[in-house]
């Protein structure tokens, strides 16, 4: 894949926010490159910026933050320079979605969900009246809703969460955009519908040649659906690569205390590890590894210089000082070695 | 939605007999005297009077004169004014004023309707500019006035600036209402600017306003295809009563333009002790609150399809 040209390159791309007079860093110099249909996870604790970053892709960041330095290519066009709404006009929709969190606060509960459907056909396919309708209800059949005749008619608070979390992806995928980001589609369900929307989503996606980006925390979705994860921690991207490489040849040590902290790892009888400490403030300057003060195993540079990325093979890169030739020698802890034998005994 | 109806108007009908019942024994309480006017009074002698009252039932024991009370209401007879206009039907005392009331309340409601949410509009649409700030000022300094000065204003400018009529003169209703209404909208168009306002950056605030940026909707068509409906159905449930209020007028416009309405009428029974017209007065006010509450929740009904007001299997 990394021979293909990407979509989408975000490059050393900034984000601030002003609050109450105080600037606040979410976004610290970060890149990430986006190949056409394939399917990126970007996981990460709260507050790391999985969200903030993939907003400023169609310029959703809230009015108090903004876009102060790298770039955003698409299209040959360098889209973390649109300020105004015209401009956002060409990227929202048409070539970029998005399908938000939370279904149950996504629909205009006063409008039928036929009619909010029906909107982004007209908007995006041009189609106007009955012809929009009739793709409208044939939008609902695709995303798996039954009678969808009977329901274009019904409001919002008729549904189910997994059925107005597909109308929302219905909406969504309507807009035929080239680029659907799932902003934790399934955190709000049931675990039993997770499954149905994260099929939903592939099936989508393989039919109408999306590029799918993930923003989640649930490493079990990633594990399912991903086909390359990126890591991400206190507004950088700290480790990505193919799917197999980050669950079985992980090197930041976040990503280490991520992978150990999953309960399919944990061994009967022991207490399941867990992250200590809490992520730095991000109104102040981070000096070195965002990650140092949490890492039991920190290097001295850790905390003195910022590492750059290390390649471990052509897909993965991580951003760790483990990595350099002149680090001493660090294992990859036990639970990681322990994932990679799983995986060997199951080939 | 018909047995809701019928069994919410047969509970309105228990609250207003009710409210009838302890405004009519309160009224009993009073000295006799003031069953006559005060020409009356002055040439009746006791034995007159006493007979007087004989002769209209007023000396009866009191739950007879209730049940009588209830029969007459029954047949929509409200009685006789004594002292306010002697002999006249209440109906009738009520009837002319309450017109002149409500036609002015209606176009002021009209008028600050369209004006106080426009201005909410370019509010929110502006917020936290020029024109934001405009409004809220305005808003602000309606409320923080008391009445009385900002009536003042408009009195002195409407009639010494623009030389338009400071009284109401039925012979010339026109140009004679315009101050009037300007005062009676001016904080409704206040209250209306306020309420649009807020309503409607709470709904800009909403996910599903996020998820219509995103799919590439401009911020005119949200505003006018989303926001603005959904602001206005907290809005809503109020129109139908503040309309029917306006039946009752404005005590303090009223008398500011000495405007011959429904306002002073209440107070000035109470001050000349007329049991009738209070009576009267207060079965229409208690019925147009009931009414009132009643058709907003059904219009609330007919424009938030989330609200039902029949529970499934009954009513509520």
């Amino acid at each position: 894949m990394a021979t293909k040209e990407p979509i989408l390159s975000a490059r050393d791309v900034e984000i601030q926010f002003s609050l109450r007079g105080r600037k606040l860093t979410a976004i610290r110099k970060c890149s990430l490159d986006l190949y056409e249909g394939e399917t990126l996870a970007i996981v990460g604790e709260s507050g790391s910026g999985k969200s903030v970053f993939t907003k400023s892709f169609i310029g959703m960041l809230d009015a108090n933050g903004s876009i102060i330095g790298g770039s955003i290519m698409y299209d040959g066009v360098d889209i973390s320079k649109y300020k105004t709404e015209k401009e956002w006009m060409t990227i929202r929709g048409k070539k970029i979605a998005m399908v938000m969190q939370d279904p149950m606060t996504s629909l205009n509960p006063l409008k039928v969900v036929g009619k909010q459907i029906q909107e982004s056909i007209e908007l995006h396919q041009g189609l106007k009246g009955e012809e929009a309708k009739k793709e409208a209800i044939e939008m609902l059949r695709k995303v798996g809703i039954p009678n969808p005749e009977r329901r274009y008619n019904q409001y919002p608070h008729e549904f189910s969460g997994g059925m107005r979390q597909r109308v929302v992806i219905a909406i969504a995928v309507a807009c035929r955009p080239q680029i659907l980001i799932c902003d934790e589609p399934t955190t709000a369900l049931d675990v039993t519908i997770q499954a149905q929307i994260l099929d939903l989503v592939h099936s989508l996606q393989k039919e109408l040649h999306m590029t799918v980006i993930y923003i989640t925390h649930d490493l079990g979705v990633v594990a399912n659906v991903a086909d390359r994860v990126a890591v991400m921690y206190a507004g950088q991207i700290v480790e990505y690569g193919l799917v197999n490489e980050i669950f079985y040849d992980a090197w930041h040590p976040y990503t280490w205390a991520l992978l150990s902290a999953l309960p399919q790892l944990g061994i009967k009888g022991e207490e399941l590890p867990s992250i200590e400490g809490t992520p730095p403030n991000l109104f102040n300057v981070i000096k070195g590894d965002a990650f140092a003060p949490r890492n039991k195993q920190a290097l001295a540079i850790d905390f003195v210089k910022e590492p750059p990325f290390f390649s471990v093979s052509e897909t993965h890169k991580a951003k760790t000082w483990y990595l350099d030739p002149r680090a001493p020698k660090i294992e990859q802890p036990h639970s990681i070695r322990r994932l990679r034998e799983k995986m060997r005994e199951r080939s | 939605m018909i047995k809701y109806t019928v069994k919410r108007l047969l509970q309105s009908l228990v609250t207003v007999l009710i409210i009838v019942t302890i405004v009519f024994l309160l009224l009993r309480m009073l000295p006799t005297d003031y069953y006559f006017t005060e020409e009356q009074l002055m040439k009746f002698t006791e034995e007159q009077k006493q007979e007087q009252l004989l002769a209209a039932g007023l000396l009866d024991p009191i739950p007879e004169q209730l049940v009588r009370f209830y029969g007459d209401l029954v047949r929509l007879d409200f009685g006789e004014s004594r002292r306010i206009q002697n002999g006249v039907p209440v109906v009738k005392v009520i009837g002319s004023k309450f017109q002149i009331s409500m036609k002015l309340g209606i176009i002021s409601i009209g008028i600050s309707l369209v004006i106080g949410v426009l201005i909410g509009i370019l509010q929110t649409r502006y917020k936290n500019r020029i024109p934001d700030h405009l409004g809220t000022i305005y808003t602000i300094f309606v409320n923080s006035v008391p009445a009385l000065v900002s009536y003042s204003l408009v009195l002195v400018f409407g009639s010494r600036v623009l030389g338009l009529p400071s009284m109401y003169s039925t012979r010339n209703p026109g140009p004679s209402s315009i101050l009037p209404l300007v005062c009676l909208s001016m904080t409704s168009i206040a209250w209306y600017a306020l309420w649009t306002r807020r309503y409607m950056i709470d709904e800009l605030n909403k996910d599903y306003i996020k998820l219509a940026r995103v799919k590439g909707l401009e911020t005119k068509k949200i505003m006018t295809r989303h926001v603005l409906r959904n602001a206005f159905v907290p809005i809503a449930q109020y129109l139908p009563q503040s309309i029917l209020s306006t039946i009752g007028g404005s005590l303090l416009v009223e008398r500011f333009f000495s405007v011959p309405g429904m306002g002073p009428l209440l107070t000035d029974s109470i001050n000349r002790y007329d049991t009738n017209v209070v009576q009267t007065l207060v079965i229409l006010y208690a019925t147009l609150g009931i009414v009132g509450v009643f058709l907003g929740d059904v219009l609330m009904m007919i424009i938030d399809p989330r609200i039902t007001l029949v529970g499934k299997g009954g009513t509520r």
